[in-house]
């Protein structure tokens, strides 16, 4: 008698063997730099654009900064999936909002959204985002939702696998008081030390400024990107 | 977790017009660390012999060490330089000698016959099938894009610097695919009466 192969033969298959590549059954994975900054007037954020299957690079060129709202953006890192799932929906809870009050959210209401959903599904899911944005209320803000759904105000943020490699760096170079440049240039450093180092990490540096006049977007490629010593 | 992907690495072998070339990665990792980025994987087992190792990283150190004990005893004895293809079978008892408990290392040779100067390339597994072919062979964590580069850019009878811009392009390209290969690389081209080295600037990503 012929038997069928079914579905969990077929994962069985792919999974853990030397006949099938991993990256067939390898979630994707945004492996990840992420970085978030205050200013005075508003927030810089920037991310890398790496998205691996296991060891394959399957996109070198993601944008992992998204928008949620007109003036507040959300950097994601972790499982692809989870973070563009989670960013709809807080899209989706914001766009009601807005309608409601008539008036564009508050950067910590965007927050408190995807702490409610990383918080309450904390089991299931893999995502470690850094909202950052500007509303007229209290101008430029960064809060940071790591795995376990907490939230925190910090004034500047690091994330990703990447980041654990310039929290050194990050703390001996933050000052006060800096300028929107200054800002820029802090993230573009940060990230190029990441991502030189983080092998989920790399392809082009993505920056935006928000501030109270809307979204200015840049991106570094090439020699653009910082270079240090190389050993 | 991989054995075979720990550390990370690439390599390619080709052959060109009377000349061969071998290229790899120079990174040295640790999962996704990249720890230096000057790690050699390509040894010279004679004036025109390279064996390229790619794999586990204490591996690639103590097969290339054993065997150069093997090859120069070999020297010493038969009073001769080592052919590539005896080479090949070298390697391949080393690694069969440790079939149950093996050494996670795919090697690639690559070099030119003594006295005829005929291009050789092979490539064997990690417990020693030799397979020798005409035109590449690729080893490493990213060999499916080295195959994908290698089998659209390669063609038959390249002279030494059109097989150098070859090789650099499929490696470069290879490479920038995979997270943990790259960031640097070093070419050897071996011609009849000298062997050129050259490292290409790379993604440092």
């Amino acid at each position: 008698m012929a038997t069928v192969p079914d579905q969990a033969h077929f994962s069985r298959q792919t999974m853990n063997n030397n006949l099938v590549p991993e990256w067939l059954s390898a979630e994707h994975s945004t492996g990840t730099s992420i970085m978030a900054v205050e200013f005075d007037g508003g927030v810089v954020i920037g991310a890398d654009s790496r998205t691996t299957t296991g060891s394959y690079i399957a996109n070198r060129v993601t944008d992992k900064l998204t928008p949620i709202s007109d003036r507040i953006f959300c950097c994601r890192s972790g499982s692809a999936a989870d973070t563009q799932a989670i960013a709809d929906i807080v899209n989706y809870h914001l766009n009601f909002h807005k309608m409601e009050m008539g008036e564009d959210p508050l950067v910590q209401t965007a927050a408190h959204i995807f702490k409610e959903l990383c918080y309450s599904y904390r089991d299931d899911l893999t995502a470690g985002i850094i909202c950052g944005g500007w509303d007229k209320r209290s101008g430029g803000q960064v809060y940071s939702i790591p795995l376990g759904g907490m939230c925190v105000r910090q004034p500047f943020a690091i994330g990703g696998s990447g980041s654990t490699y310039i929290y050194g760096y990050v703390d001996s170079t933050f000052k006060e008081g800096m300028t929107k440049e200054e800002c820029m240039n802090f993230t573009a450093n940060s990230l190029a030390l990441a991502m030189f180092r983080d092998g989920s990490s790399g392809g082009v540096i993505r920056l935006a400024c928000i501030n109270e006049d809307g979204v200015e977007r840049r991106v570094l490629k090439g020699d653009e990107i910082p270079r240090f010593f190389e050993g | 977790m991989s054995i075979m992907s720990y550390n990370g690495s690439a390599i390619i072998a080709m052959t060109g017009k009377n000349c061969v070339a071998v290229a790899s990665d120079l990174r040295f990792g640790i999962q996704a660390q990249t720890v230096a980025m000057d790690f050699q994987k390509i040894f010279e087992m004679g004036p025109r012999l390279y064996i390229g190792l790619p794999g586990l990283a204490t591996d690639v150190q103590t097969v290339s060490q054993r065997l150069k004990f093997r090859v120069n005893l070999y020297e010493l004895r038969e009073n001769r330089r080592i052919k590539p293809k005896t080479l090949m079978s070298v390697v391949s008892n080393l690694l069969y000698e440790r079939r149950f408990g093996p050494y996670f290392v795919e090697p690639v040779i690559a070099g030119l016959e003594p006295g005829t100067d005929k291009p050789f390339i092979a490539s064997l597994d990690l417990i020693g099938c030799p397979m020798e072919t005409e035109d590449f062979v690729v080893s490493g964590t990213c060999s499916e894009q080295m195959y994908g580069m290698c089998e659209s850019l390669w063609e038959p009878d390249l002279s030494p610097e059109d097989l150098f811009e070859t090789i650099s392009q499929a490696l470069l390209n290879a490479v920038d695919r995979d997270a943990v290969s790259g960031w640097g690389a070093v070419v050897h081209i071996i011609e009849k009466d000298k062997v050129t080295t050259k490292t290409l600037r790379a993604r440092m990503d």
